[in-house]
């Protein structure tokens, strides 16, 4: 565990370190460790990766081997997937920290370029189940275009903050570039539909800009432009029929739904219910009910309602807790980075991860609208825990230069 | 503050951000969901998980007080749907208008609603109850067709169901009640017993998965269905019988235009023995009115809708409009037809107790202690109250009485003057004590309360007129169960007891569950006074107003009573009737009372002496010797006993004769042959003493014949010379006590051809008093 104690030790030590570091610079010592290759490594989110896998995995396979049986008529089918996309991205991570982040500040426009160029593809190629366009299509491998512009525009932000870091008290460099960003993404993502990618994106792109240092009072004009857009929806009750038509948003427990919005809801008003069958300590290590085909596709956006329903509320927490840790420690690793852009790299990857963990947990417990957001380390899906690797492995490509202690 | 630090500053403030606000409100909202939610959504997710089946309880059974069943239940099935198996999109649209419509052609129920119902998405859904065998059989044909058609099973299925019987049809119907389709009691003691008779259904509840198959964990549970209690009344179905038969009969004499009741009760432990509404209905089919009620309504024209008021000129609406309003009156009609039939008119209607109620204020006064044998009422045939003249059904006016002769003569003028001694604080007190003033309580549904004065708001106040009315029952209304009631605590020693049908309740298993004893609410006079009221009413009964009463070989008090109708039932704009007799035996020890009740007889005679008593009579003759009441003739009935003849067919003809004549019987001989061959009436026959007996010798084909004639108007010694002259037997009944009495009726009628020997009742009546 990491403690506010331990941090400002190991920050008196650094100091110390670093002190000592600079002094003797130029007689560093050339390690051939896996984990010390440039400075290292850092271990502590390496292990919280590693643990986060390793449940996630595991509950993947206790949601999904009911349906893996009903639909495949192999329980295994889902757990055989996931292990070997896991053991790729593993691999990919570990490739990828071995890369000097600093390349992709170089690429960081043409990426956003070609995340522009995937949203618009993915328009035109024929929509998926149920209506949205999202999923580009290689072989049985597929990608969410969207997956693609969060990278891209962290990255981005991180570009143009690290570079720009003294006009970024201006309208034009701090705000401007990055509004425009997000504003054309979002349209984008509007057509596709998939709002709660929309969320992030701009939670995001917002955290980004604070971050890189642009004036409160263009967050504060923002947040009361946003306020009065919500405050006229909900005044001439446009927001109650856009939560209504966004898949009966808030309406899963609604007894009184007509047949099309009782379909709607079926799956967050059955993840509700897993939810609330788990109770304080839950129903066992797979002992869900609610995976027996009632829960469509538990390994996938829902299978924390599963997690919910086996482990409990002290189960949840726990894993919660993991999670904050791992934000933590990404955050850490970040405020230590070598340069302004690692910084705002790393800060902007991690950010993504607990935002990605955040609105997760609100879809499934119908605060949000049901729009696909996966669980990191815990939804089955190859691109996705891919992506998720990649990003991993970058934040480790930070932290080989970042500023502390590597055991 | 550099780049740098607001940097580190700022991500330490999101990471505050994220972790508290983020990670704290997800936190909160899944221990929100699991804590405080948690149970409710647990049970809705059970609810899917498990598939519940219902499982009907059997109904109990309700039995007389001999065993006899009155009520049962036999098995049926009951039809349900699992409309969430249908398959979404087109196919299952299909899928639901073809289960549909073969569903609304085997069970004959509405398409559309049907269509309706396919749309739900649940698991259970009762499509029709109780069907028999022959559409079982249909809908398992169904449930293959369906299987073969779309792979489909369980969405339609059958399970157990009950059918209500009741084996005597109509008899004691407004007491038993019935059930409805979903098998739940609708009225009389199925109604009351509902608690006892419905059982608990059960449930079959196993777990399934999404798409209704069987789960991996264990949970299979078998919750059985409790059948419901038995029910055992303290109607008799013979007494029942005999009340309903000699009921039916007078309801048809006397042109009953508002049906009879008739009540038969247990003095001394308020149990009903039976309970007729008559005419009642079929318990087998109670939604059917009888042709006479089906042809009323079917004549609804354009004149019953001026008469009824629907409208004032029919021809000013047009034809559509008129047709509407006949089929309105005509469904209001037929309703009004069938809650009449229902009725339970012995516990639901109120009447002016009339003449009756004499029996009630005598006991008060002679409780009270305001009358005695020096006291003299008299009567001048009417009686000056203030304004008002108060008449006596005798206009020339009974003279001077004694309080005995007052309810003998059944004097409104003595009575009035016994009810002022009373006093109107004191006839109040009594008349709740009496127990007029609740309702019975009574375990069986729509019992009325009773209507009594009211002044200034306060009930019981009465004015010196409504006393003087009172005294003889009029002005205030009761209904027939609270005068039996009042007059079994006459009858009985004083006591109030409860009346109730039903007398034990025994489980599925035939044990006793519950066992309903006598509930004595109070003693409202001294067993002084009823034994005083006991004697003046068998008097009565002998030489009173009550004559027409009276059952020979028993000593029976009673009380007649004729009262006024507020409403013109007829329409023929003169006043209708109730005539009622209310009356006990044996007087000196009474066990059984019986009330008879006509509601508008129309058929010339009103008086509850000419029309009610001698059906009192007719009911008691035959329900007390079954009920085993101890006859204690008087020397001049041992004239008239009856006594079963013997079997004298096989002997010498002298042999015979001797043993006729043995038996106190008269032989008559038919033929010329040495032996007896046949007889009549034939042995165990019960036939008057000195009555005879006609003994064939030779085989005949068909024994002689006599026409039976006319006896009515006849003496009973005029009556035994006739009879005797046409070789007929006659057995007598009512009352033959008083030289006045003549045949007011006859078991076979005039003109009929019966062999000769055979045994004809003639009922007798009294002629001079009308009440």
């Amino acid at each position: 565990m990491t403690t506010i104690e331990q941090t400002s030790r190991r920050r008196r030590e650094s100091r110390e370190r670093e002190r000592r570091a600079s002094s003797g610079r130029g007689k560093r010592k050339i390690n051939f460790s896996l984990l010390n290759i440039g400075k290292g490594l850092d271990v502590p989110f390496v292990l919280l990766i590693f643990v986060l896998l390793a449940i996630g995995i595991t509950m993947m396979f206790s949601a999904s081997y009911p349906v893996a049986f009903y639909e495949n008529n192999d329980s295994y089918y889902y757990l055989k997937k996931q292990l070997l996309f896991a053991a790729i991205g593993l691999a990919v991570m570990l490739a990828v920290s071995f890369v000097d982040y600093h390349y992709y500040h170089r690429f960081a426009a043409i990426i956003l370029a070609i995340s522009y160029v995937a949203l618009i593809l993915v328009l035109i190629l024929p929509a998926q189940a149920g209506g949205v366009h999202r999923w580009i299509g290689m072989g049985s491998f597929g990608i969410q275009a969207s997956e693609i512009s969060k990278f891209a525009i962290v990255l981005f932000m991180a570009h143009w903050g690290s570079r720009y870091y003294d006009r970024m008290g201006t309208l034009k460099y701090g705000v401007l570039p990055g509004a425009a960003v997000l504003v054309s993404t979002a349209a984008l993502l509007i057509l596709e539909p998939h709002y709660s990618c929309i969320v992030i994106i701009a939670l995001l792109t917002v955290i980004m800009m604070f971050v890189s240092g642009i004036k409160i009072k263009w967050l504060a004009v923002a947040a009361i432009g946003l306020a009065a857009v919500i405050l006229l929806l909900w005044v001439t009750g446009l927001l109650t029929y856009a939560m209504e038509r966004l898949d009966g948003w808030g309406q899963a427990l609604n007894e009184d739904l007509d047949r099309d919005m009782w379909n709607a809801t079926y799956q967050t008003r059955n993840s509700l219910y897993a939810i609330g069958s788990g109770g304080l300590f839950g129903l066992g290590l797979g002992q869900s009910r609610q995976k027996y085909l009632y829960l469509p596709e538990p390994q996938n956006d829902f299978i924390f309602a599963i997690v919910c329903e086996e482990l409990g509320l002290v189960g949840a927490v726990v894993i919660l807790l993991i999670f904050a840790l791992l934000v933590w420690r990404g955050i850490i690793i970040s405020l230590r980075a070598r340069d302004r852009f690692g910084k705002l790299l790393g800060i902007g990857l991690t950010s993504h991860i607990g935002l990605q963990v955040i609105l997760n947990i609100l879809v499934i417990t119908d605060w949000l609208p049901n729009t696909g957001i996966s669980l990191p380390f815990f939804s089955y899906g190859g691109s996705s825990l891919l992506t998720l690797m990649f990003e991993m492995g970058v934040i480790l490509s930070v932290s080989r230069t970042s500023n502390i202690e590597k055991s | 503050m550099g780049a740098n630090q607001r940097l580190r500053t700022r991500t330490v403030w999101l990471l505050i951000i994220i972790l508290a606000l983020g990670f704290g409100a997800v936190i909160t909202r899944l221990g929100f969901l699991q804590l405080v939610q948690g149970e409710e959504l647990q049970r809705r997710a059970i609810e899917q998980q498990l598939s519940d089946t219902p499982i009907s309880a059997k109904r109990g059974t309700i039995y007389d007080s001999h065993g006899n069943i009155l009520a049962q239940s036999a098995s049926v099935w009951r039809v349900v749907m699992a409309p969430a198996y249908f398959d979404e999109g087109a196919d299952g649209d299909a899928q639901r208008a073809f289960v549909a419509s073969r569903l609304a052609a085997i069970l004959s129920l509405d398409e559309k609603e049907l269509l309706e119902d396919t749309k739900q998405n649940i698991y259970y859904v009762s499509v029709k109850r109780k069907i028999e065998s022959e559409e079982k059989e249909q809908i398992i044909e169904l449930q293959k067709e369906i299987y073969e058609k779309y792979g489909k099973s369980g969405l339609i299925s059958l399970l157990d169901d009950y059918k209500r019987y009741y084996p005597y049809n109509d008899l004691a119907s407004s007491v038993i009640g019935f059930t409805g389709s979903e098998d739940q009691g609708l009225w009389g003691i199925e109604y009351q017993y509902e608690d006892y008779l419905g059982g608990t259904p059960g449930r079959i509840v196993s777990a399934q998965n999404g798409i209704s198959t069987e789960m991996p964990f264990d949970f299979n549970q078998n919750i059985g269905a409790i059948d419901g209690s038995s029910l055992v009344l303290t109607i008799d179905k013979t007494v029942q019988g005999i009340v309903e038969k000699y009921m039916k009969q007078a309801v048809i004499d006397n042109q009953v235009h508002e049906r009879g009741v008739c009540i038969v009760m247990d003095v001394n432990n308020g149990e009903i023995l039976a309970m007729a509404s008559v005419n009642g209905f079929n318990l087998n089919d109670p939604y059917t009115i009888t042709q006479e009620q089906q042809d009323e309504i079917n004549a609804i024209d354009n004149e019953y809708l001026i008469a009824h008021k629907k409208t004032e000129d029919p021809s000013l609406l047009s034809k559509t409009e008129r047709d509407k309003l006949i089929a309105e009156a005509k469904s209001e009609a037929e309703s009004a037809a069938l809650a009449r039939n229902w009725r339970n008119k012995a516990i639901s209607d109120t009447y002016y107790p009339g003449s009756v109620f004499k029996m009630i204020t005598l006991s008060m006064a002679l409780q009270e202690g305001v009358v005695d044998a020096n006291s003299r009422f008299t009567c001048t045939g009417a009686y000056q109250l203030y304004e008002d003249t108060i008449h006596c059904h005798n206009t020339s006016g009974h003279g001077t009485q004694t309080y005995q002769e007052c309810l003998w003569n059944s004097c409104n003028p003595g009575f009035i003057q016994i009810g002022q001694l009373v006093g109107k604080q004191k006839f109040w007190e009594y008349y709740q004590a009496f127990g007029f003033s609740d309702k019975t309580g009574i375990d069986l549904p729509g019992e009325s309360g009773d209507q009594f004065f009211i002044h200034d708001g306060v009930e019981g106040n009465m004015l010196d007129t409504d006393l003087a009315v009172a005294s003889f029952g009029q002005n205030f209304s009761i209904t027939p169960i609270q005068m039996i009631t009042a007059a079994s605590a006459v009858a009985n020693g004083g006591y109030l007891v409860q009346p109730h049908v039903v007398k034990q309740i025994l489980d599925a298993d035939g044990n006793v569950v519950k066992n309903v004893s006598t509930d004595v609410k109070r003693q409202v006079i001294s067993d002084e006074v009823s034994k005083e009221m006991c004697g003046i009413m068998e008097e009565n009964c002998i030489s009173g107003s009550g004559a027409n009463g009276y059952v020979a070989g028993y000593r029976v008090g009673g009380k007649t009573g004729t009262s006024e109708k507020l409403i013109d039932v007829n329409g023929d704009g003169s006043d209708d009737y109730i005539a009622s007799f209310c009356g006990f035996a044996p007087a000196n020890n009474p066990q059984y009372a019986a009330l008879v009740f006509f509601d508008a007889p129309l058929g010339g005679s009103y008086y509850g002496s000419a029309v009610a008593a001698p059906v009192f009579s007719e009911i008691m003759s035959e329900v007390l010797p079954y009920l085993e009441v101890v006859a204690q003739y008087t020397d001049e009935e041992l004239l008239n006993i009856d006594s079963a003849a013997g079997s004298y067919t096989g002997m010498s003809l002298e042999d015979a004769m001797n043993a006729v004549q043995a038996d106190g019987f008269t032989p008559l001989v038919k033929g010329e042959g040495p032996t007896v061959v046949t007889q009549n009436p034939v042995a165990g026959a019960v036939v008057p003493s000195g009555g005879t007996v006609v003994l064939y010798t030779e085989k005949t084909d068909t024994p002689e014949m006599v026409t039976v004639p006319d006896f009515s108007g006849m003496g009973v010694s005029d009556c035994n010379y006739v009879a005797a002259g046409y070789g007929l037997n006659l057995s007598v009944t009512g009352m033959i006590g008083s030289a006045e009495s003549t045949a007011i009726g006859q078991s076979i009628a005039e003109g009929e051809q019966v062999p000769a020997g055979t045994v004809i009742t003639v009922t007798f009546g009294g002629g001079g008093i009308n009440d």
